[in-house]
């Protein structure tokens, strides 16, 4: 090859690349408007943005799983927490984590309400960008998905087959959303953020049970239910339960699940003995 | 050195070296905090030292550019630069920008925009440096009339570095449109025209230091950046994955990423094939170390460890974890940093008026050592605790903090280990400072040097 050759060489590759790579470019921004969910972004959403780039979250935090590699990864983080939980945890992280018992704590940023409420839409736009199936299983803050792994998109193919209430129960709970596995564990005695379900039938006996009870479960499987669609039917008290007496579990879930759906997860919970 | 105007590179490098020294700190700090408690979370938290010491190796690493660009280009062009007094306008005006920006962020003036932090006004003064320099240089090759490869491939990668930073100036409502259009910056600066100024600067010092033939290595120097812009333009995609982009961008960013160490594997062969034929016959043996090591470490780091995560199926499970700094360091260090620390080796007796064996001192040979099994322990760090955190907290759910505190060995290790490059970087600075003896004002020689190389 001579040198005339190589600079030849040199030119039409680099030209060639440039221009599909333009033609790529072009082709995503017709397709972004559906991809990114673009019509939802809305004043409070832009606002969130300013809010996540003023207080530099990217340096510590990963969003679509870039950023630094200090603080997990905020991509599904709405899906899993809800609005409530988030909002008391922005106020003041210290209620939430300890560093003693952590190793890591997020800095209080003294947000006023109006911008949390802010960044949690735009936390919230960001989880519904179509990611191509990315994180292919949940990333969680804390706790365990273990045991009970499960796939985070649909439900996997033995589970597919099978009709057994139970074993769809558990896909339902392991996967994001709803998310019930990124706060409550089946591991006995492990709390991450609202209680451990291991044992629950007979945890809901005993409260049904107790003069303090305040819903109208009659049973363990009513007690669950009510617990999933009302979450402050009866509100337990613990360090990263409730504010306020109004329990940090999304209140909605009543209407973003089927109702085969709560019947599954009851099911399942009604296993965990 | 042959032109007195050669000499402005001097200033360029003490800049550059006093910031890769403050470099070291944040990044020590950084690492530390990994072991946690923070006792220092209210006054510096974690994002806060981290933007800076990313910060720093940007700023640094165009420092040095374009000190050695300053260098470089009048012996290239074979004529005077056209305008000193402009070149330290500009030095002062851009290390004024950098001092600026690192203590903006200790009291939170930030961009927020990962690597492109820097606040818009600071932004716009690094783009009025940049066509400063750019203006400085082309003038200067167009008074000389000579436009050699190796400066053509150098300024060209400098002149692509102004215009892609242009997109950092914009700002987009959507935040994928947002991060698409960020790449088009950090991606095609390291990955793209960055590996040009590697290229022409890895040309320059084989040609000088091996005294091979320019023809032949500038016709090869041609086929790398050839081969740099075919994987790394389309090789754009493998930050695409899982950003909301189009599907087609997975198996397009694959392909083309995976063709990337090709470019680093032909720099490697470059400078093995620039070596095999004059051995280590120049006497500033340090400055071939360097220069060396950077076409080996380059193709480890940037080559070899970048292959590792690059592709789609791999990618899925270890996006956002530690397998990415792992690449990242030692990609930076093995293309960039060390090939601008071997010019500056190079570069020194000339412009101190030494011999050209007096950079082999032990400080520097140490410093070379040290900095190697550094960043080679400090990889093997990051990878450790990369693969455990992809395997308990992507394949196994383990909670994200609960991972963090199964990694804590790994981060013992990666402050030792970077302990251990500082004091090699320590070393160098040292060196510099202290033993290389001050620039001289060198009496204007005819016709080609003799002294600077075995054979032009």
């Amino acid at each position: 090859m001579t040198k005339r050759a190589a600079r030849l060489f040199f030119f039409i590759s680099t030209l060639v690349s440039a221009l599909i790579f333009t033609i790529l470019t072009i082709d995503s921004h017709r397709q972004f408007p559906k991809l990114t969910n673009a019509a939802a972004i809305d004043a409070r959403v832009i606002a969130g943005k300013h809010v996540w780039h003023r207080e530099n979250c990217t340096n510590c935090h990963t969003l679509l799983g870039e950023g630094a590699y200090y603080a997990p990864d905020l991509t599904k983080i709405t899906a899993q927490r809800g609005a409530p939980y988030l909002r008391e945890f922005l106020k003041d992280p210290s209620r939430f984590y300890s560093e003693a018992r952590d190793g890591r704590l997020m800095p209080t940023l003294k947000l006023t309400d109006q911008e949390i409420d802010d960044v949690i839409a735009f936390l919230g736009w960001v989880s519904r960008v179509d990611t191509q199936g990315w994180p292919p299983r949940p990333i969680l803050v804390k706790g365990s998905a273990v045991p009970g792994v499960a796939t985070a998109l649909g439900v996997p193919p033995e589970a597919a087959a099978s009709q057994d209430p139970v074993e769809l129960g558990r896909v339902v709970y392991n996967a994001t959303p709803p998310g019930c596995a990124a706060c409550h564990s089946v591991a006995p005695g492990v709390n991450i953020v609202g209680p451990t379900l291991a044992g629950i039938p007979a945890t809901a006996a005993a409260r049904i049970a107790s003069p303090d009870y305040r819903g109208k479960a009659r049973d363990a499987a009513g007690y669950i239910r009510e617990s999933i669609v009302e979450p402050n039917a009866h509100v337990l008290v613990g360090p990263t339960y409730a504010a306020g007496g109004r329990s940090l579990m999304p209140g909605d879930y009543g209407e973003t699940l089927k109702a085969e759906q709560i019947d599954q997860i009851v099911a399942y919970l009604l296993t965990l003995r | 050195m042959r032109y007195h105007s050669q000499r402005v590179a001097y200033p360029y490098f003490v800049v550059a070296l006093l910031l890769f020294g403050l470099q070291m700190v944040f990044g020590l700090l950084s690492a530390a905090k990994y072991l946690g408690p923070d006792p220092l979370m209210g006054l510096l938290p974690f994002d806060v030292t981290k933007a800076i010491h990313t910060n720093l190796l940007l700023v640094w690493l165009l420092t040095a550019f374009m000190g050695a660009a300053y260098y470089l280009v009048p012996e290239e062009s074979r004529v005077e630069l056209h305008s000193v007094r402009l070149a330290y306008v500009q030095l002062a005006i851009w290390t004024a920008m950098g001092v600026t920006a690192v203590v903006g962020y200790v009291f939170r003036w930030t961009a927020g925009n990962k690597l492109l932090e820097q606040p818009f006004p600071l932004k716009v003064v690094i783009v009025i440096v940049m066509l400063m320099f750019l203006y400085n240089l082309g003038m200067t090759i167009r008074a000389g009339g000579r436009l050699t490869t190796t400066e053509g491939v150098l300024v060209g990668g400098l002149a692509c570095t102004a215009l892609l930073y242009l997109p950092a100036l914009f700002e987009f409502d959507n935040y994928t449109v947002s991060v698409f259009y960020r790449w088009w910056t950090v991606h095609l600066w390291v990955e793209g025209v960055w590996e040009m100024i590697q290229g022409g600067l890895l040309a320059f010092l084989l040609i000088r230091l091996s005294g091979v033939d320019r023809e032949v290595l500038e016709k090869w120097l041609y086929v790398i950046v050839g081969l740099t812009f075919i994987s790394g333009i389309l090789g754009t995609a493998h930050h695409y994955y899982w950003i909301g982009v189009p599907r087609y961008w997975l198996p397009i960013g694959g392909f083309f990423s995976a063709l990337e160490p090709l470019v680093f594997l032909g720099m490697a062969m470059y400078a093995y094939y620039a070596i095999r034929r004059s051995g280590f016959a120049h006497p500033n043996r340090m400055a071939l170390h360097w220069t060396i090591g950077s076409a080996i470490f380059s193709a480890l780091g940037a080559g070899l460890l970048g292959l590792a995560h690059t592709w789609p199926a791999v990618n899925k499970w270890t996006h956002g974890t530690l397998i990415t700094p792992m690449h990242g360091h030692m990609a930076f260090f093995g293309a960039y940093v060390m090939i601008v620390l071997g010019m500056i080796t190079y570069a020194l007796p000339g412009l101190t008026g030494r011999s050209e064996d007096s950079r082999e001192t032990s400080a520097n040979f140490w410093s070379f050592w040290l900095q190697i099994s550094g960043m080679f322990g400090m990889t093997m760090a990051f990878a450790a605790a990369g693969i455990t955190q992809t395997y308990l907290e992507r394949i196994l759910g383990l909670g994200y903090l609960d991972t963090q505190l199964k990694l804590q060995v790994h981060f013992l290790m990666l402050v030792v280990t970077g302990i251990l490059f500082t004091a090699g970087v320590a070393l160098f600075l040292w060196d510099f400072f202290f033993l290389a003896g001050r620039p001289v004002a060198v009496p204007e020689r005819e016709g080609p040097a003799p002294a600077r190389s075995p054979a032009v």
